[in-house]
């Protein structure tokens, strides 16, 4: 029953996101459709889709792994980087869809080499050496020459919001359909079991090394993706754009606070999150980042299991709720 | 004679300067039940670390159907056909029983791999002989200790073995739960499975083992049928010597 | 030949400095088992304390140590009284977050209040030095490395001598024997947690001495500090000393190899941090 429901509101969000894009200003005289969306919006839409795809990739690895990366800003940013190096017309100048292709495919590669040293790491380590790592990315990349150095390179513009919106949308359908996939699957079934008890695990039979790198490698893959699409989008990436640790916890912050380790709660978290810095603040400012760090503060302390526990009916939204779960981790 | 099922020897494993398994030989035949006894320290569950290849070996071999254990990965061992369950349970708390069960079905040897709906179906097999029917839809949290300890047998048993190893999972329970336990140790072995139990107390073993070995002090003190070896002066000195072995142990500051 | 000197003397001057920036990182960690993501925010804040106090009154930079000290105590107190208690006992990735956001929540306002211009501390003596041979010791560097030392041996002196020290201690080894023999636990979390940023403070104070400094600076500190504690191991002053220093050397000397530069700082650090990881996970003065 309650699946069948998820189903249909599934299904709905689909539909209202495929179609809502076709309202927007421009395309909707062009089609005769009237204009429910105006550009600024339908931007905004892509971006929340971004974030989506960010943290529903994040959760195969921190939220169904257990593995929780402070670092998938890098796939991002190499994917990016990737797709401009193939489109810029002073390097590869090739066609946007052939940059595109290259997005998950480098980030990935580079999941698999750094993933071999920092997924034998466990915890705090885990974390900071995945942090360490984004910054050293970023870092390199920008003393770079060839990739634009500080400046960064510049793919060519193209001036449609709306294939933009689709290839975002695409990426984030795409993400959460292979979530829901490994969910099903042998491979999900072993993530969550090393996420319970990596040893029992093993001596079950799970192959430990081998799951943690593939979720590793599916995370940094559609990361880049996204990254990918960025870039085309952006027409423009450096190192504050693509590599910026903020995106990180952003996105940990948006599975947390939606539910990590379920298919549903990243998605909640990214658009309900997103939306609501959108609307306060049209996207970044500091008052936005203030904001976010006691958003932060607050989720971590009342709502460690995300309101995705709420929504499915895991838990009730109550004062007794909240009491509960201060008691159980505090001093 | 056929080659055995587990061959041991001289497994050797140091932490810092002390020897916690020292020479340690024997051997286990296919569908054999053995009885692994000794005081507290006496490196029982180290062997079944280094069994289950979560300790590497500091010297000696472990061959298991002929291969050596050494040269293969935790989960490479589990699945040509070693299960075993951890002395402190280590359920995956946020999954049912069944689920859990069922990871051992998806994952375990290599003739039962089994896809997600099988599994699940092999799972509820074993739950029922484990005695865990009807509460396969719990959360480990909501299951009483004795159960948290079929479960974790269940899990082993699901990966289906060709050697079980079982870590104390009579400790702690009365003796009701025990003969129940007990029950089902039996009802594994007739099942063809071979089966090494490791207690501490060892009464609990001599009813159902026909061989036992002693580890004292990470050596094996002996072994053989279980009445001859339990009237064995060193044994009983062994167990006795205990209180005053740990007090110095403690005096060490490494008991 | 006097190029290496004059290096070495810098690089050991650095380590002093990654001394300071460290010591209150790795109390925190090792006693309560945080990450401080906020570490590198408490540095800043007390380098911008002392900006600010010599700025409008003219104070001294060293002299508005004791001041960072103690305005850093009260805000690590507070925090970990208020906010971060109440996590203390769940995964420890939740800390981690918690005080992500709560180094988020700084360094925006530091933004409001002071905007993202650098910032830097220059008292007359600035430009001084030492000159030894065909060796400068800048006197500025001189004395902020002399000032971690005495840092890091007043904080060992505290942990080893007084009866806070041994009520950390305790905390650290045994939480539920320490509560019974009577020590209040969410106090003396919030003392470790306390003195741990004020460690930062006098290391933010020191830092606004040698370089610029601005709201968004304090990321790499924390990067830094979490190194310099896996250098040398967690769970001593001794070890933090070690690392420290010797980071400062692996970074004046790899930023000098050919090919790399001050803008491959990071990744040196962090190539540092995962190869220490790989070969040692317990540091090299680690138990």
């Amino acid at each position: 029953m309650r699946s069948r429901v998820l189903g249909v509101v599934t299904v709905a969000a689909v539909a209202l996101f495929t179609l809502l894009p076709l309202t927007t200003t421009d395309p909707a005289r062009a089609m005769g459709l009237p204009a429910l969306l105006d550009r600024s919006q339908l931007r905004g839409l892509t971006t929340i889709s971004m974030f989506v795809v960010l943290t529903s990739a994040w959760n195969i690895i921190g939220g169904l792994a257990g593995y929780p990366s402070f670092g998938n800003v890098a796939f991002f940013g190499l994917g990016a980087y990737a797709t401009a190096l193939l489109t810029d017309p002073d390097h590869g100048h090739l066609p946007l869809g052939v940059g595109l292709l290259a997005s998950p495919l480098v980030p990935a590669v580079v999941a698999l080499v750094v993933g071999f040293p920092l997924l034998r790491l466990r915890g705090h380590y885990f974390s900071i050496a995945t942090l360490g790592t984004a910054i050293a990315f970023g870092e390199v990349i920008n003393n770079m020459d060839f990739l634009g150095g500080a400046t960064g390179l510049f793919p060519p513009i193209i001036r449609s919001d709306l294939l933009f919106y689709y290839l975002m949308f695409g990426a984030a359908a795409l993400t959460v359909g292979v979530t829901w996939w490994i969910m099903r699957s042998r491979l999900g079934h072993g993530l969550v079991a090393i996420r319970e008890n990596e040893e029992a695990a093993a001596v079950l039979g799970v192959d430990t090394t081998r799951y943690k790198i593939i979720a590793f490698v599916v995370a940094a893959a559609l990361t880049g993706l996204a990254g990918g699409v960025f870039a085309g989008w952006n027409s423009f990436v450096n190192r504050d754009n693509v590599f910026p640790v903020d995106y990180s916890v952003q996105m940990i912050l948006m599975a947390v606070i939606g539910g990590s380790g379920t298919i549903s709660g990243p998605v909640v978290g990214a658009v309900g999150l997103e939306a609501l810095i959108q609307l306060l603040a049209g996207g970044s400012g500091v008052y936005t980042q203030i904001l976010l760090g006691v958003l932060l503060a607050v989720t971590v302390i009342f709502l460690p299991r995300g309101v995705i526990d709420f929504v499915i009916g895991r838990s009730r939204l109550t004062l007794a709720h909240f009491r509960r779960s201060l008691r159980q981790t505090s001093v | 004679m056929s080659a055995p099922l587990l061959a041991l020897s001289a497994v050797t494993k140091r932490f810092g300067g002390v020897t916690a398994l020292d020479h340690v030989s024997f051997d286990l035949a296919e569908g054999e039940l053995v009885g692994l006894i000794g005081p507290n320290g006496a490196g029982k569950t180290t062997l079944l670390n280094c069994l289950s290849r979560l300790y590497r070996l500091d010297g000696g071999s472990i061959r298991f159907s002929g291969m050596d254990i050494a040269k293969l990965g935790r989960h490479e061992v589990a699945r040509l056909g070693v299960g075993r369950t951890f002395q402190v349970v280590r359920p995956f708390r946020s999954m049912t029983a069944r689920e859990n069960v069922a990871i051992g079905a998806l994952f375990g040897s290599d003739r039962a791999r089994l896809p997600p709906r099988e599994a699940f179906r092999v799972a509820d097999e074993v739950i029922d002989l484990v005695g865990l029917g009807g509460r396969g839809h719990l959360l480990v949290d909501e299951l009483t200790v004795p159960d948290r300890r079929h479960l974790e047998v269940a899990r082993a048993l699901a990966t289906r073995p060709r050697l079980l190893l079982l870590d104390e999972v009579m400790a702690g329970l009365n003796p009701s739960e025990v003969a129940e336990a007990l029950e089902v140790v039996k009802r594994i072995h007739a099942s063809g499975i071979a089966i090494l139990v490791i207690e501490h107390v060892m009464q609990v073993i001599v009813g159902i083992c026909p061989r036992v070995v002693v580890l004292h002090f990470g050596k094996v003190l002996l072994e053989g049928d279980p009445s001859t070896v339990l009237k064995d002066p060193r044994v009983v000195e062994a167990y006795l010597g205990e209180r005053y072995a740990r007090r110095v142990r403690g005096s060490r500051g490494d008991g | 030949m006097s190029l290496l000197a004059q290096q070495l003397v810098l690089a050991i001057l650095l380590g002093g400095v990654y001394v300071a920036v460290a010591i209150g990182f790795s109390l925190v960690w090792g006693i309560l088992n945080i990450i401080n993501l906020s570490h590198g925010a408490f540095i800043v804040v007390g380098a911008y304390i002392t900006w600010t106090l010599f700025g409008r009154l003219g104070l001294d930079p060293f002299l508005s140590l004791p001041i960072d000290a103690a305005a850093l105590f009260a805000l690590g107190y507070l925090l970990q009284r208020g906010l971060i208690n109440r996590v203390i006992r769940a995964p420890v990735f939740f800390t981690l977050l918690l005080t992500f956001g709560v180094n988020l929540a700084i360094v925006n306002l530091l933004l409001a209040v002071f905007t993202s211009d650098f910032r830097s501390v220059t008292p007359p003596y600035a430009g001084s030095g030492i000159v030894l041979g065909p060796v400068v010791i800048p006197s500025i560097r001189l004395a902020a490395f002399a000032i971690a030392l005495l840092l890091a041996a007043l904080l060992s002196l505290l942990m080893r001598r007084t009866r806070i020290g041994a009520a950390i201690q305790a905390v650290a080894s045994d939480r539920d024997a320490a509560q019974l023999v009577g020590i209040d636990l969410r106090h003396t979390y919030a003392l470790t947690y306390g003195i741990g940023a004020a460690c930062a403070g006098v290391a933010g104070g020191l830092l606004s001495t040698v370089q610029a400094i601005s709201p968004t600076a304090g990321e790499p500190y924390t990067l830094q500090a979490f190194v310099v504690v896996v250098l040398g191991g967690l769970g001593s002053v001794t070890a933090t000393v070690v690392g420290g220093l010797l980071f400062g050397l692996i970074e004046v000397f790899g930023q000098s190899a050919p090919g790399l530069g001050a803008g491959y700082a990071n990744a040196i650090a962090f190539a540092v941090l995962v190869i220490v990881l790989i070969v040692r996970p317990q540091g090299l003065l680690g138990r």
